[in-house]
């Protein structure tokens, strides 16, 4: 009975200290206020990636601190939300539909290229800080990819009474706060968005698939894509 | 004799900090403004504390700025302040990090914004001040060991740091689209950590006596006596 007690004991122990070594985020879906802008006239589709539903992002630090970042929904929730405002019509279609047939005058699919965090261990202040590299994809009626623009966003957050769990979860938050305002404020260049016209016989310059450097992406993301 | 003098004032002033302070140690503080335009406030307008943006590298810690949006509007010279998050939000997205102006010269612009320029006089914004700065250790030494046992445990030594908390904030002024200013507090402390058997920490609030020396220097600038 007593070498029992002791192994569930010394389990429990093992247990807590191995938990001490790893911390777990979980982000709930964030809200964004409502812009102060006009809204682009055009009606959207938004198909979202599949890991949008459910992101989770595992690092060790310095070899030794495990962090585990569960954005679940959020990416997905905070699409919806910042398109909602940016466009007169948005419709969520899935992998499975098929957007050539739906009346859009364009299709945005967005998706996550890279996500990185720092802790104050490693930069040896009291701030942790989440970079996002989002990629917007933009197709046209006719299915050309006219845009492709990479999304580079930061958030930074002290760390409070509250603890790191909070702080990391807040830098989270102000990436996404980031992410949203830059295409908020670029989305309407007359390179980007606006090319597409609501007029169906307006023809916009297609890029190629997976080609980063092109003349639209660069006149987007030069000075902003930080 | 004049080192005699010198030192005397240090051990009084050591002693005065350690028993008067009560558990305070000793701050030196120097605030200041520069002022470039008239001010006044009515009792109908605001203020808004604002973070300069961390895409600059500013490091102001979100605590002082909570606190000098509570010393602004404490007391009976209280100031109107509009929460900063409250503020941000209701012009989202033109004071996030990334797009918040950065000079005066922008915010022309800014107010042709659709919906900018009405927010702002709907929640009646006179002033955005911008703080920078931060509070930093600066130096430290000495030593201190603890060790406990069975029979108890106790702490000797002597540890010392000195803290310096330096902040900027400039005084925009939205009627006139201007700069009205700047106000700095300069504030540096050194805390002391003597331990015999039980450790007695002397701590400097530097930063506490930076928040009340700006933000009662930016009071009197903003209210601006000599037009009251």
């Amino acid at each position: 009975m007593i070498a029992t007690l002791r192994t569930v004991f010394m389990g429990t122990l093992f247990a807590s200290l191995a938990a001490g070594c790893g911390s777990s985020v979980v982000l709930d879906p964030p809200t964004i206020p409502k812009p102060l802008m006009t809204t682009i006239p055009l009606s959207v589709g938004l198909r979202m990636p599949e890991n949008f539903e459910s992101f989770v992002h595992e690092e060790e630090v310095l070899g030794r601190e495990q962090w585990t970042i569960d954005l679940g929904r959020s990416n997905a929730v905070f699409f919806a939300q910042l398109f909602g405002y940016m466009f007169e019509t948005v419709t969520v279609v899935s992998e499975a539909d098929d957007p050539s047939i739906m009346p859009f005058d364009a299709l945005i699919e967005p998706s996550i290229d890279e996500f990185e965090f720092s802790v104050p261990n490693q930069t040896k202040t009291n701030d942790f800080a989440v970079w996002i590299r989002y990629r917007i994809k933009v197709y046209d009626r006719d299915g050309k990819l006219v845009v492709n623009w990479p999304v580079s966003a930061y958030g930074k957050s002290q760390t409070t009474v509250m603890g790191g769990k909070d702080a990391l979860q807040r830098a989270a938050i102000l990436a996404m706060r980031d992410a949203a305002a830059l295409m908020i404020i670029k989305f309407d260049e007359p390179t980007l968005i606006s090319s597409i016209s609501s007029d169906p016989t307006s023809t916009a310059v297609p890029v190629e698939e997976g080609g980063e450097a092109t003349a639209q992406a660069t006149t987007l993301g030069g000075d902003n894509d930080e | 004799m004049n080192e005699l003098w010198s030192s005397t004032v240090a051990y009084r002033l050591t002693l005065v900090c350690a028993l008067l302070g009560v558990g305070a140690g000793c701050v030196t503080s120097r605030v200041e403004d520069a002022r470039e335009g008239i001010t006044g406030i009515a009792s109908d307008e605001s203020v808004v504390i604002m973070a300069k943006s961390y895409h600059l590298g500013n490091e102001t810690e979100a605590k002082y700025i909570a606190c000098i949006e509570n010393a602004l509007a404490r007391g009976s010279k209280g100031l109107r302040v509009i929460p900063h998050k409250q503020f941000v939000d209701s012009l989202f997205p033109w004071f996030e990090p990334r797009t918040a102006p950065t000079e005066t010269k922008g915010l022309p612009k800014l107010m042709e914004r659709p919906g900018v320029a009405a927010q702002i006089h709907e929640q009646g914004v006179r002033y955005i001040i911008w703080l920078e700065g931060d509070t930093e250790k600066v130096a430290g030494g000495g030593s201190l060991s603890c060790a406990a046992g069975p029979g108890g445990g106790g702490c000797f030594g002597f540890a010392w740091w000195q803290n310096a908390s330096d902040y900027n904030a400039s005084v925009w002024d939205l009627e006139g689209l201007e700069s009205a200013g700047t106000v700095s507090a300069d504030v540096s402390g050194t805390s002391f950590l003597p331990a015999l058997v039980v450790p007695i920490p002397l701590i400097a609030r530097t930063q506490a006596a930076a928040c009340k020396g700006l933000a009662n220097q930016l009071r009197a600038f903003i209210i601006s006596d000599e037009l009251t």
